[in-house]
């Protein structure tokens, strides 16, 4: 049987995060000492919890072919909020008050983007730095960390696994995934997401509300990353003032990995939850060979670079055979 | 015909009009916050505003943030955003420069500006050649650096007067951000101003300058009237990147060590400089005496409200605002002369 080259190359360039994903993970499980066993792999899927959390509202954005810098500002902002007002309101409360909070960072980045029409870039910069300035102020420059008896048991039945492997933690990013990807695939709503990423003004002129599907996608990014730091503060019953900074690269990375295009209309979240577990096992393997921080940050900017660069690269091909009928030169090819 | 001719010279006189308004438009805001800034101190909330002391530490203090804004505005005006990897240039060129000091101050030099203007090539080819997402390809860009940093140093910091026992060598590279023209004037504000004028010069007054920006304004135009665009794209990341090497040295000889986190930031306040400064993120519009306006802008509000002793987290919150505010202004100004920029 003859096997079409360009459609085993399609196949593969489609699901390659799936091919790495198993690619490191049957590495890692060979030849890192002590990776294959429950305790490792929960902790890389207590670890993920964040970050997925996180990167599930930014692919939102991504696919509507915008940009959200400002997540893990919101995420630290959030986590501060709940744990500074823990001591005086209670979780109860304070949880509620600290989502509110995300979804109003999400509204003003979407009003700033569809309505205002700011870029989304230069927009969410300016958010970022506004946060940044509250969060400190907010806790004085220090780190918001709890006690008692109380957030204790809560940061403890976080943590500790309901069913073998799986703490309420993941479960519930387990769930979150699970919706996402079913509100972005098989909904109204999350069908015009890649809409209005693909072409705004196509989307505008079927009759879609371009603008209330902008701003949607800002305020689940916004919510997401509030929930991610929320719950990742809870579980340490504390917040530290770079916890979401670092997960910004992070998860712009493994989205860009996943798949998801930067002109939009492309992507999808388990693929991009995909490329985060692939990327923390990584960074897993690297830490059990005992190789330091500076080989992990050198891998990922290499796969990060070489992922951008080949997808540019198969673009710029593309473009250049574009118009070209290649069925036919193929054909002039075979009988000549 | 005549109602034609009528419309012809409105639009030419809104058009001028709106053009300086967009160019110079931010040396306004500047007089106006170096106005309240006097009247605070009448008032005698504020002190030593007015001080010519005072008034050459604000331009003094952005004159680094001018530099690196100078050359990442050309990225802004060919229409690719930013430049991101502009902090780890400066980290790496930094690094580097003092990593080499041991051979001497020249060889320091040279390779600085050598490894820049490698990372600028590798970003002028990318993004020119290949049209990889500027943003997405300078934040890679930006990491592989960093792991360059991270991986042959070992997460160590280099100090120059321990790297060499070269006294004079030292002495140079420390003067690079110490050496005052007349006792007065810093090397890094010279260098700012030296590079404001070549850029505004190259930008308005060269073929390079009207290549830029057409290719900035409507690429695929630009392409079919024969504008080599792949290479006017690349040289815009060559420049930054240039400017950036500059920075770099400079910000590594104020600090007195090459590490990883030199530079850090430089690239939203660039991006902060040059949105203020009137260029739009859409390219082909705006100018560098326009960038070193927002940059004096930024110096301004800063003193003002250090001066006013603000807390420097709360000064964030306000640095924000203002940044959206003016922006939005920006934005919606543009869009009722009938030119949306999104």
């Amino acid at each position: 049987m003859k096997i079409d080259k360009s459609k085993l190359l399609s196949f593969g360039d489609r699901y390659r995060i799936y091919f790495l994903f198993l690619a490191i993970f049957i590495f890692m499980s060979l030849f890192a000492p002590r990776f294959f066993n429950s305790y490792n792999l929960m902790t890389i899927l207590r670890t993920v919890s964040m970050n997925a959390t996180l990167a599930l509202g930014f692919t939102v954005v991504m696919i509507c072919g915008e940009l959200d810098l400002s997540i893990g500002r919101t995420a630290t902002f959030a986590a501060v909020i709940a744990l500074s007002l823990q001591k005086v309101v209670g979780y109860g409360l304070s949880i509620p008050i600290a989502i509110a909070a995300g979804v109003a960072i999400g509204l003003l980045n979407g009003i700033l983007v569809a309505k205002v029409k700011i870029n989304s870039f230069i927009a969410t910069i300016g958010t970022m730095t506004i946060l940044q300035g509250a969060t400190y102020t907010i806790t004085g420059g220090n780190s918001v960390s709890l006690s008692g008896d109380k957030v204790f048991a809560i940061s403890d039945f976080l943590s500790m696994p309901l069913i073998p492997m799986l703490p309420p933690r993941v479960l519930m990013t387990i769930v979150f995934i699970v919706l996402f990807h079913l509100f972005v695939k098989n909904s109204q709503w999350g069908r015009n997401f890649y809409l209005v990423g693909g072409n705004k003004m196509t989307a505008w002129l079927a009759g879609i509300n371009t603008d209330g599907v902008t701003i949607t996608a800002f305020v689940l990014s916004s919510t997401m990353a509030a929930i991610g730091g929320i719950l990742f503060a809870m579980e340490s019953s504390a917040a530290t003032l770079n916890m979401g900074e670092n997960s910004l690269m992070y998860v712009v990375s493994a989205t860009i990995i996943g798949g998801t295009a930067m002109s939009g209309g492309k992507g999808g979240v388990l693929n991009t939850v995909i490329a985060v577990l692939s990327l923390e096992m990584l960074y897993t393997g690297t830490i059990l060979f005992g190789w330091g921080n500076e080989v992990k940050i050198f891998i990922s900017g290499l796969i990060l670079a070489s992922v951008v660069l080949y997808e540019a690269y198969a673009a710029y091909k593309h473009e250049r055979t574009v118009g070209q009928r290649t069925e036919l030169l193929k054909e002039l090819g075979n009988k000549g | 015909m005549s109602e034609k001719q009528v419309n012809d010279v409105r639009a030419l006189r809104t058009s001028r009009f709106s053009s300086i308004l967009n160019n110079f438009g931010i040396y306004a805001i500047a007089v106006l916050f170096i106005i309240f800034g006097a009247l605070l101190q009448s008032v005698g909330a504020i002190n030593n505003f007015l001080n010519p002391k005072n008034l050459l530490n604000i331009v003094d203090a952005v004159a680094l943030l001018g530099i690196v804004a100078a050359g990442m505005a050309f990225v802004t005006y060919s229409g690719h955003y930013a430049d991101l990897s502009v902090p780890t240039t400066i980290a790496l060129t930094g690094i580097v420069s003092v990593e080499l000091l041991k051979y001497g101050f020249i060889p320091a030099i040279l390779g600085a500006l050598v490894v820049g203007l490698g990372v600028g090539v590798v970003n002028a080819v990318v993004i020119g050649k290949f049209k990889a997402n500027p943003i997405i390809w300078t934040l890679s860009m930006s990491y592989v650096s960093l792991g360059i940093i991270r991986f042959v140093w070992v997460n160590k910091q280099i100090y120059p007067d321990m790297i060499t026992d070269d006294a004079f060598a030292v002495m140079l590279f420390d003067n690079i951000y110490r050496f005052r023209l007349f006792g007065v004037i810093s090397l890094p504000l010279i260098l700012m101003i030296l590079l404001v004028v070549a850029g505004q010069f190259l930008l308005k007054k060269t073929p390079f300058g009207a290549q830029l920006k057409l290719t900035g304004s409507a690429r695929r135009t630009a392409k079919f009237t024969g504008v080599n665009v792949e290479m006017m794209v690349g040289m815009a990341f060559v420049i930054c990147a240039f400017t950036a090497t500059i920075a770099g040295l400079a910000i590594t000889s104020l600090s007195r060590v090459g590490a990883w986190y030199n530079g850090e930031g430089y690239d939203f306040r660039a991006v902060t400089a040059i949105v203020i400064g009137g260029m739009t993120l859409a390219g082909g519009r705006g100018s560098i005496v326009g960038v070193l306006g927002g940059t004096i802008v930024i110096g301004l509000m800063n003193n003002i409200m250090t001066l006013l002793g603000i807390g420097t987290f709360s000064q964030d919150i306000i640095r924000g605002a203002i940044f959206i505010l003016v922006v939005a202004i920006n934005a919606k100004n543009l869009r009722s002369m009938g030119r949306d920029d999104a």
